[in-house]
């Protein structure tokens, strides 16, 4: 374990690391390469997936050269190969690491398609009519898929927001 | 370098924007953001880190907490933005520290208390109607006195509430009284603290406009002016149509833009946008704006999307151009357009907003967003503090925008049950 990662460890370790082992949940530090630290999620993902946002905080904030948080689950296979579709690679992104970390907000995405490297996705549950539902496509989603597939094109959102029943986050006028 | 202000050639700036997790205004400022090209870091109370770009949490509740995140980041940014109301405060602190243009920290906080803003514009002087200022626990005798010196009819109001939420008019002694507790019932439903006072003030008739601008250095660049044509009397004041640009008198509307130019310099307001919102009163037989409001962002809502500058650019675009200390274009005539925004129409729960394609089909009509999922509970003014949703319309004059976006909601049966 490298000094950075050892300090993320030491960092859960004192803060958060009882809450999730109390929740029936464990969590390990895996590595940490350029400023992303990746962890794995052993026992209930639900004991730490709805604490992924105060995990970044509570690390970020003890380890200031940590600069992002990757919460993976056991078992995850490698990302495929460019041997595989566009459409299995994004569906397998979307799976892995999208859904499990936006389950905590009762959200889900669903890949519609992939057409001309377009990966058309369609938000659902709690991420349908959230207010914050451009953030997880532009901020969260997008990057990450582009990360990972040099192919991609871009990502659009074909969700009917305004049909959402159960939006995380409702916008208020200020 | 562009006529944007910004060079092709060079690295993309950072930029931290700051979004609330409950607004209207995230799309259009990560849309515009993307048109720019910007290397943006998103600070929100609300989002999920989900790996590629990193997603600071802030929090609006723990401001020290939050600037020692953002600065643990370890990141540079070019500018701070502020997308709504909520995260103003924060910005302006992360700015002062890593030593880029903004407001005071004093300033922002000011322009957010209605108390406060009326204190300082009495100061300044600035234009504004009579008022009192009356303590939480003030008796009813106390609150009948404050209302008979700013004069009848007058409006009781919560000083930190925004969106027409918390104000009541009210014509004789007992109604200010009533007014008084009904606004501390809505205070105390929004998590307010129990010992915010309220504001008493004189009830101005006349026409009521908005001016959003861009203040660089102190110096206010106007972006927009819009009439609010159907500006309530009240007892409630529901803001409902908007229309750019404004039909008042070249003069009038010059006064008023010294007139908030002026309310933003005396609450020490320095940069970046400002929504300021007047009435036309009238003082010798003459036209005299005075100030109702003045907020350190630009307007709230869904409302900005009626508005395009040069080279189709939004205002957010704008906003994030001025912070990053861009030129700011001088808007140009634009085509008269306008924003209705529906109002709750009775206490409920949505079920349906009905009629919607009779609406979209009228002429001038351009879009209509419903933003209130069917299933929820909602609430008309004082008392809550959303619209159903924006219609949208252009027109060959704001006359013809102002009958579409009526017509267009007159289709709508909004169904509660």
């Amino acid at each position: 374990m490298t000094g950075l990662a050892a300090k993320a460890a030491a960092a859960l370790e004192r803060s958060i690391l009882p809450s999730v082992i109390a929740r029936g949940g464990a969590l390990r530090v895996v590595a940490v390469e350029d400023g992303v630290a990746t962890m794995e999620v052993t026992g209930s993902p639900g004991a730490v997936l709805p604490l992924a946002t105060r995990i970044e905080a509570q690390v970020r904030a003890a380890v200031p050269e940590i600069t992002a948080v990757r919460i993976t689950a056991p078992g995850r296979q490698p990302p495929p190969g460019e041997a595989g579709s566009l459409a299995e690679q994004a569906r397998h992104i979307l799976d892995t690491e999208v859904n499990p970390a936006i389950a905590a907000h009762h959200g889900h995405v669903a890949l519609e398609g992939v057409d001309h490297g377009l990966v058309r996705i369609r938000l659902e549950g709690g991420c349908q009519g959230c207010s914050l539902a451009e953030v997880t496509v532009r901020q969260g989603i997008e990057p990450l898929l582009r990360a990972r597939m040099p192919g991609l094109a871009g990502v659009a959102d074909v969700t009917d927001h305004e049909a959402g029943t159960q939006p995380f986050f409702t916008a208020e006028k200020r | 370098m562009s006529e944007t202000g910004a060079n092709p050639a060079a690295e993309p700036p950072p930029v931290l924007l700051l979004i609330p997790a409950r607004t209207y205004r995230a799309t259009d400022f990560l849309t515009a953001a993307g048109r720019m090209g910007l290397d943006l870091v998103v600070g929100s109370d609300g989002a999920l880190p989900l790996g590629g770009h990193p997603v600071v949490h802030v929090s609006p509740g723990d401001v020290d907490g939050s600037v020692g995140r953002i600065l643990a980041c370890g990141k540079r940014f070019s500018a701070v933005v502020a997308a709504d109301t909520p995260m103003l405060v924060l910005a302006a602190m992360v700015a002062e520290r890593m030593g880029l243009p903004h407001n005071p920290v004093q300033a922002v906080s000011a322009a957010a208390d209605k108390a406060e803003q009326r204190r300082l514009w009495a100061a300044a002087p600035v234009a504004q109607p009579a008022f009192r200022i009356v303590p939480a626990g003030a008796s009813e005798d106390s609150l009948r006195r404050a209302a008979e010196q700013a004069g009848f009819p007058c409006v009781v109001k919560a000083v930190s509430l925004s969106a027409s939420q918390g104000i009541l008019r009210a014509d004789r002694p007992d109604a200010v009284v009533a007014a008084a507790r009904r606004i501390q019932r809505v205070l105390a439903a929004a998590g307010r603290p129990a010992d915010e006072p309220l504001l008493v003030e004189e009830y101005v008739p006349g026409p009521e406009l908005s001016i959003d601008g861009l203040l660089t250095s102190g110096g206010l660049t106007v972006t927009a002016l819009f009439d609010k044509p159907c500006a309530p009397g009240g007892p409630t004041f529901e803001e409902t149509v908007l229309t750019t640009p404004s039909r008042l008198p070249g003069p009038v509307q010059a006064e008023a833009i010294a007139t908030a130019g002026r309310a933003a310099r005396a609450l020490g307001l320095t940069h970046g946008p400002i929504h300021a919102e007047l009435r036309i009163g009238q003082r010798d037989g003459r036209p005299w704006p005075v100030m109702l409001e003045l907020a350190a962002r630009s307007i709230g809502g869904l409302c900005s999307r009626t508005l395009r500058f040069a080279d189709g650019r939004s205002l957010e675009e704008l906003v994030l151009a001025n912070a990053l200390g861009r030129p700011v274009p001088r808007p140009r005539a634009a085509r008269p357009a306008g924003v209705l925004m529906i109002p709750v129409p009775r206490r409920g729960i949505l079920r349906a907003v009905e009629g919607r394609s009779d609406a979209t089909a009228i002429p001038g009509i351009t879009g209509m967003t419903i933003t209130i999922p069917a299933g929820q509970r909602v609430q008309p003014l004082p008392d809550g503090d959303r619209y159903l949703g924006f219609i949208f319309a252009k027109g060959g004059t704001c006359d013809d925008v102002e009958k579409s976006l009526g017509t267009a909601h007159a289709q709508l049966r909004i169904v509660i049950e």
